[in-house]
């Protein structure tokens, strides 16, 4: 990450910038196969340029719609890889061995910056399947986008402690737990999709703006396009991310809004090594 | 469940109470399921006026408010009345998926029947009063298109318009706003009294409750099974609660909604942005409520992001007759609703949080159950006729 730094000095933008006009690093959109046909890539890509989004953690069920995507705008997409082929996996991926040979297939195939989202709760984190996930990824040094509680979150870095995870959701856990994992894991970073709280109203809630000054380059917003009617609502969401961050000192809101996406990811994590 | 009939009538029989074909097709019910029974009654609920209508129970308003839901004058090119989609004789809707104003609309028209208790109004719940949700209406471009000055002008320009206004609410001043809102509320006044029938649910409850079987043998057997369903392990009540069957919130139940390509509805989300963008809510000068304890749900609306792509709980009453089904009209038949229900797409719904919605995985007889109850909750027509 450190070595990461000094090659995003170029992105960063002067600390004058309001947030109105932040661009967003959004890191969490799905493009799953419902979605392929009633928004075209074409006009998903149309979408996130609307709203003012600059780089974007895209998954999706099946891979195709990844790639779909990566295909009309790689300067935009990340592409993560989820362990679906379709969304039906998210309760049993655990223990299916077709979705490990799924991902070496597609990791054979085609790059990628992440592995997820994926749901992982407890002691699943440890079966057979979820493991080699996670060997996977020490392979490729990509990075872990976890839907997943505390229990499990320890337990991935116990597998991989050098990991690098973003906690889909910020675990849509409290702050103050929140706060507790941040101090703990370096390695840690979360994203704020779906979640409210921490800036419902257009202000920043005085205990989330606390664990946003703490640790201002762990956290990025993200608008969890789930189905294919929330295409639109990534618009809205970066309107209404971009009110709540006027609440913060302008650097922290640049951070969260495109600085972390931009550092956790490096400014070309799709070029061949 | 059929076991349980056949245990209801052994029990019938070891007890001493009144048996045969009557007794035998009396349902076992818990106490709990009792309870919850209970709860969707009694009806009618008692009248409780509204407080941020000043008019609200008047009889010259409602009488006033009849003959303006009836009026295509309150249109722009004298097409259109309220009535126009939300017909009496199809139980205040208009049988129309979509229904069609100057052009073809996003929702399918709701029946107002029952309209009076409800706290959020249509089915974005975009007002936070009914007299509020009758401007809107009146006053989109796709429908009504009225604008304050055109109706102040309507009224003032038709003799027995005016006459019937003065006879109501004074004579008119120069504040076409403020007539407007006069003529909404007049609207809601009428609106209040349309309050649908009691219906066979509503005998099987109260006798339920009173214990008396040889009344409760009267509704269909197949309905007491739905009942069970719908109180049990279809957790429908959950949502659809109380008397009107509608808990008066907001839910996605995994039903599209995209309008057209590239244009979805946001539903609740815009519904909010509405009611707190108005000048015609609570909190504003025509709440007729002085103490504006009426207003304290639109003073803490916060926008989430689950708004997006939710619609209100449909009431339940009178469903049999308010076909076709859901925000815009996708499902024609009870049958395909409870389909729905019981092949849920669970990958429309968000993966976290409280999972109140799961596929009901109904066997043909258990659909057949449930529609039987929901039919059982239709009325004769609805009081409040046209004049």
């Amino acid at each position: 990450m450190k070595a990461v730094a000094p090659a995003l000095a170029g992105l960063l933008l002067c600390a004058c910038a309001q947030a109105a006009d932040l661009p967003i690093f959004d890191a969490h959109v799905h493009y799953s196969h419902d979605a392929w046909e009633v928004v075209p890539p074409k006009e998903a890509i149309g979408l996130l340029r609307k709203a003012g989004v600059r780089r974007a953690l895209v998954s999706s069920s099946d891979d195709d719609g990844n790639q779909k995507l990566y295909a009309e705008a790689p300067d935009l997409i990340l592409p993560s890889l989820r362990p679906y082929r379709t969304r039906a996996d998210v309760s049993t991926w655990v223990r299916d061995d077709n979705i490990t040979r799924y991902m070496e297939d597609r990791l054979r195939r085609h790059r990628y910056v992440a592995v997820g989202e994926f749901h992982l709760y407890g002691a699943d984190a440890d079966l057979p399947v979820p493991r080699r996930m996670v060997e996977m990824a020490r392979q490729h040094n990509l990075v872990l986008h976890a839907h997943s509680d505390v229990d499990a979150v320890e337990r991935l870095f116990r597998q991989w402690p050098q990991a690098r995870i973003l906690w889909a959701h910020s675990g849509f856990d409290a702050p103050a737990r929140v706060r507790e994992m941040l101090r703990k894991h370096r390695n840690l970073w979360c994203d704020l999709a779906f979640r409210n709280d921490h800036g419902a109203g257009g202000k920043v809630h005085p205990e989330w703006k606390q664990l946003f000054l703490e640790f201002p380059d762990r956290f990025m917003v993200g608008t969890d396009t789930y189905t294919p009617e929330r295409w639109p609502y990534i618009v809205e969401h970066a309107r209404w991310s971009r009110e709540w961050m006027k609440d913060l000192p302008a650097e922290v809101a640049e951070r969260v809004a495109f600085r972390n996406g931009d550092a956790l990811f490096g400014p070309h994590p799709m070029k061949k090594p | 469940m059929r076991r349980a009939v056949a245990l209801a009538g052994l029990v019938a029989a070891l007890t001493g109470a009144p048996s045969g074909p009557a007794a035998a097709a009396v349902v076992a019910f818990s106490a709990e399921e009792k309870h919850a029974i209970a709860r969707h009654g009694p009806w009618p609920p008692p009248w409780k006026r509204d407080a941020g209508n000043r008019h609200s129970g008047r009889a010259a308003a409602i009488a006033f408010g009849r003959t303006l839901f009836f009026d295509a004058r309150l249109s722009r090119d004298g097409t259109h009345a309220c009535a126009s989609c939300h017909r009496p004789e199809l139980a205040w809707a208009d049988g129309q998926a979509r229904s069609t104003g100057r052009a073809l609309l996003d929702r399918n028209a709701p029946s107002i029947a029952n309209s009076r208790f409800e706290r959020w109004f249509g089915r974005d719940g975009g007002a936070d009063s009914l007299w509020s949700h009758a401007l809107r209406p009146l006053t989109d471009a796709r429908e009504m298109a009225m604008t304050p000055a055109l109706l102040a002008g309507r009224v003032r320009e038709h003799a027995d318009l005016l006459r019937a206004y003065r006879r109501v609410f004074g004579a008119p001043g120069d504040d076409d706003e403020a007539l407007m809102v006069n003529l909404g509320k007049a609207i809601a006044a009428f609106q209040e009294t349309i309050v649908t029938a009691r219906t066979p649910f509503d005998a099987f409850r109260d006798a339920l409750l009173r214990g008396d079987r040889a009344a409760m043998a009267r509704y269909p057997e197949a309905a007491q099974r739905g009942l069970k369903l719908f109180v049990g392990r279809g957790n429908c009540s959950v949502c659809h609660f109380g008397p009107t069957f509608s808990n008066g919130e907001f839910a996605d139940v995994g039903i599209p909604y995209f309008v057209a390509p590239g244009r979805v509805d946001p539903g609740r989300h815009a519904g909010i942005r509405h009611v707190v963008d108005s000048p015609f809510n609570l909190l504003g000068k025509y709440n007729d409520d002085r103490t504006r304890a009426n207003a304290t749900p639109t003073r803490h609306l916060l926008l989430e992001h689950r708004h997006w792509g939710e619609f209100k709980v449909p009431g339940l009453r009178n469903v049999g007759r308010t076909a076709p089904y859901m925000h815009a009209g996708s499902l024609t038949t009870l049958e395909q609703v409870v389909r729905h229900y019981s092949e849920l797409n669970e990958d429309r719904l968000h993966a976290d949080g409280e999972r109140i919605l799961r596929p009901l995985r109904l066997d043909t007889g258990e659909a057949a159950d449930l529609v039987a109850f929901l039919e059982s909750l239709s009325a004769p027509p609805a009081r409040g006729a046209r004049p």
